[in-house]
């Protein structure tokens, strides 16, 4: 408990949380390590984790049939994705692939959601940080999408 | 005759050498037959004989004045003749003009630069310049986007930079190809990575207009105060000189307040990033 | 200031002298109404005095329409230009400012400067576009101008405005102090009319700074709706004291040519990416409001509107910009 304590403090995403707080996400997450090409999900799997990328090279995209992925992005390790898992259906929006050896964090994310549920404080937070990393996602995609209409 | 200095009339400068960076993009290097220094995010005026002249931020070292070295896209008409020009031929300058970056009041911070596509070529004089006071700087990261990886040119500084003290490069294209296994995404995506002090840091923004604008944006989000933000400006600088007219934005010559403007003074100005 | 007169026929010969040893360019009457002519002595009886005011500016004289800015030249010769209304003189307060800024000085400009003697005409009448009273400035010249000239009972009434105007006087043969305050009250007297013409026939229309704050703020329908008429000749910005916008049009030899270019004409922002900002003509036409009324006071200390009414009558859709000022205002 006490090495993941450390490490959920080196991630920005829980910069301004409490100790206590972070006791609380460190009870409900584990350290999970891919190696290259192993696929964390698939576009449209169920999730049941929300992951933080801690070391490693993951990349994101989506898929036209089984074996044709588009590739559109990499994550950056500090970087919160499968947040899909949160919110009811709890299905992803696209496939993460390793693209090298990778840890990450993964938090349960049904825990997650009882927490959230009893401690309005802690609920609040964590919601709008996670609003905040799908409202830079989108802006990026958004980008991203402009640059390749334009010149 | 009347003697007194023609802000009109352009230096001659000799064309020695040419750098093939990509398929459209060529670093002339030029010598300026007259004494001609420049402060780094000036920018010149370099005309092709007889066919018109365009504005460019040199992308060498303030430092080095026996030469300059200025790095042209193909995009317009001036620009496709002066990609057809050869070593030995004669370009003219005028200038150097505007405000540039101001480098002393970088000492003792974190410098973040956030470049995408041709904003590389004012970002490599900013970068020599930073260099040669780096004792004086506490990091400086740099952020820099390309379309694909054929789009990113100058990359053996990257390599450079990255084996010198106190920086660091991080590289993302838009679109991968078959040999690229680095970021994905745009520039502004690479803000998630790095690690700065806000609270002493100032942010430099260098690029196409989107890209200056979601960056700008988000490094509002982070945290920079607003007068840590400098933006180089693009418009149809033409004269140089604040009198022609054709780069106002607002009331801003770009040409004469500019082109670095920090955002807190432009920020009420209406259509910065058209 | 001080006030000297002459006898009108005296001054007319005195004219035919300085023809020999300046240019002299005057207001003249002709078919159209009246322009700056070069003087010739059969034009000498034709100069209109205290009457507005010629068709073209008095930018001309000093932005040419074309001019190459790489090549040797000897000065300008010198030169009088008579017969100046206000509104002009205190439009080459911002050309001065822009092309004399000590930064960058246009040494065409200055040599032209430099070598002319600027005559103002107090305007004794109005023609109906005139509204510079709205805008503070007066029918008759203060300063800038070296010299006024009033005619007035069979004599020529100078007030001298500077150094350079009262030197000019002091060697005109026949020129003498006026004793006589009845003439200095007489001509305050037609300063006065004037201006309360102006005031009236432009009651309803707002101060420099209030339109720059109805424009900043008026909706994008108003341009389109003042804008239908227009089809971006560039007549107003062409005519008016105070548009300068150049372009720079490169020659053989690395030689530049100057020549005038408005915001009204397509393409005046557009860089070699291919955006512009100024692309749909509503947006153009607007752009020069702001620019005059918003942003050029903010960076300069004179006027880049002086209340001419030019652009209102060379413009060949009628658009007429105190209209949508007014309308603004409601």
């Amino acid at each position: 408990m006490k090495l993941e304590l450390d490490v959920l403090k080196k991630i920005r995403f829980f910069d301004d949380y409490s100790e206590k707080q972070l006791e609380t996400i460190a009870g409900m997450s584990s350290i999970k390590e891919f190696k290259v090409k192993d696929i964390l999900f698939e576009q449209y799997d169920e999730l049941t984790d929300v992951y933080v990328l801690l070391e490693g090279c993951l990349s994101l995209g989506i898929s036209l049939a089984k074996e044709k992925r588009i590739h559109l992005g990499t994550l950056e390790e500090g970087q919160l994705f499968s947040w899909s898992a949160v919110f009811s259906p709890h299905i992803s929006t696209a496939w993460v692939m390793a693209t090298c050896p990778t840890k990450v964090l993964a938090i349960d994310a049904r825990k997650l959601n009882l927490e959230i549920e009893k401690d309005c404080g802690f609920g609040l937070k964590t919601m709008t940080k996670i609003a905040q990393t799908i409202s830079h996602r989108l802006s990026d995609t958004r980008f991203q999408l402009m640059n390749q209409l334009t010149l | 005759m009347l003697n007194n200095k023609n802000i009109y009339k352009p230096i001659r400068a000799k064309l020695t050498d040419i750098i093939d960076e990509s398929s459209f993009i060529k670093t002339f290097v030029l010598i300026p037959e007259e004494e001609f220094s420049f402060k780094t995010g000036q920018f010149i005026e370099l005309s092709v004989d007889g066919i018109g002249e365009a504005p460019f931020t040199p992308s060498s070292s303030p430092l080095v004045t026996e030469q300059l070295e200025v790095t042209v896209m193909k995009t317009g008409y001036v620009t496709e003749y002066m990609h057809m020009m050869k070593p030995g031929e004669y370009m003219g300058i005028r200038g150097p003009y505007g405000r540039g970056y101001p480098v002393e009041k970088f000492f003792g911070k974190e410098v973040l630069i956030l470049g995408g596509g041709c904003g590389l070529a004012p970002i490599r004089s900013l970068l020599y310049a930073l260099e040669a006071v780096k004792d004086k700087l506490v990091k400086v990261i740099l952020c820099y986007g390309s379309k694909t990886p054929a789009d990113c040119i100058y990359k053996p500084l990257f390599d450079r930079l990255n084996r010198t003290d106190k920086f660091e490069t991080y590289r993302t294209v838009d679109k991968a190809d078959e040999g690229w296994d680095g970021s994905v995404g745009v520039a502004t995506s690479l803000l998630n990575k790095i690690r700065i002090n806000i609270r002493n840091a100032i942010a430099v923004v260098c690029g196409p207009p989107i890209m200056m604008k979601f960056g700008t944006i988000r490094l509002l989000e982070m945290g920079y105060p607003e007068h840590d933000i400098y933006l180089s400006m693009e418009k149809n600088m033409s004269c140089g000189l604040g009198k022609c007219g054709h780069c106002m934005m607002g009331e801003f010559f770009v040409c004469k307040d500019g082109p670095v403007f920090t955002y807190s003074e432009l920020k009420s100005t209406p259509d910065i990033w058209k | 200031m001080s006030y000297y007169s002459i006898r009108k026929e005296e001054w007319d010969k005195i004219l035919e002298q300085l023809i020999l040893s300046y240019t002299v360019f005057a207001t003249v009457s002709n078919e159209f109404g009246q322009d700056y002519e070069l003087l010739k002595p059969a034009d000498i009886p034709h100069i209109l005095y205290n009457k507005p005011k010629p068709t073209t500016s008095l930018k001309s004289f000093f932005l040419p329409v074309k001019e190459n800015v790489t090549s040797a030249r000897d000065q300008e010769k010198p030169r009088i230009i008579m017969g100046i209304p206000n509104c002009d003189i205190e439009g080459l307060n911002l050309l001065d400012e822009i092309y004399l800024d000590k930064d960058y000085i246009d040494v065409f400009f200055k040599d032209r400067r430099d070598q002319t003697i600027l005559i103002s005409s107090d305007c004794f009448s109005t023609q109906e576009h005139c509204h510079c009273q709205s805008y503070d400035i007066k029918p008759y010249s203060t300063r800038t101008a070296d010299l006024s000239v009033v005619q007035m009972n069979g004599s020529i009434i100078f007030r001298s405005i500077n150094g350079k105007g009262e030197e000019f006087i002091k060697k005109i043969a026949g020129a003498v102090p006026v004793n006589d305050n009845s003439i200095i009250t007489g001509i305050d007297k037609k300063h006065k009319e004037t201006e309360a013409l102006l005031i009236e026939s432009n009651k309803d229309l707002p101060d420099y700074e209030t339109t720059g704050r109805l424009i900043s703020f008026a909706n994008e329908n108003i341009w389109k709706k003042y804008s239908s008429d227009c089809v971006s000749c560039g007549a107003c910005t062409t005519i008016c004291p105070t548009c300068t916008c150049f372009l720079l049009i490169d020659k053989p030899g690395f030689a530049k040519v100057k020549q005038m270019d408005a915001c009204q004409y397509p393409g005046f922002e557009r860089v070699a990416g291919g955006e512009d900002a100024l692309h749909e003509l509503p947006q153009r036409f607007r752009n020069r409001y702001m620019c005059k009324y918003l942003w050029k006071p903010r960076k300069y200390k004179s006027l880049a509107c002086t209340g001419c009414g030019r652009c209102i009558e060379a413009c060949i859709g009628k658009i007429n910009k105190n209209e949508l000022f007014r309308e603004l205002a409601k």
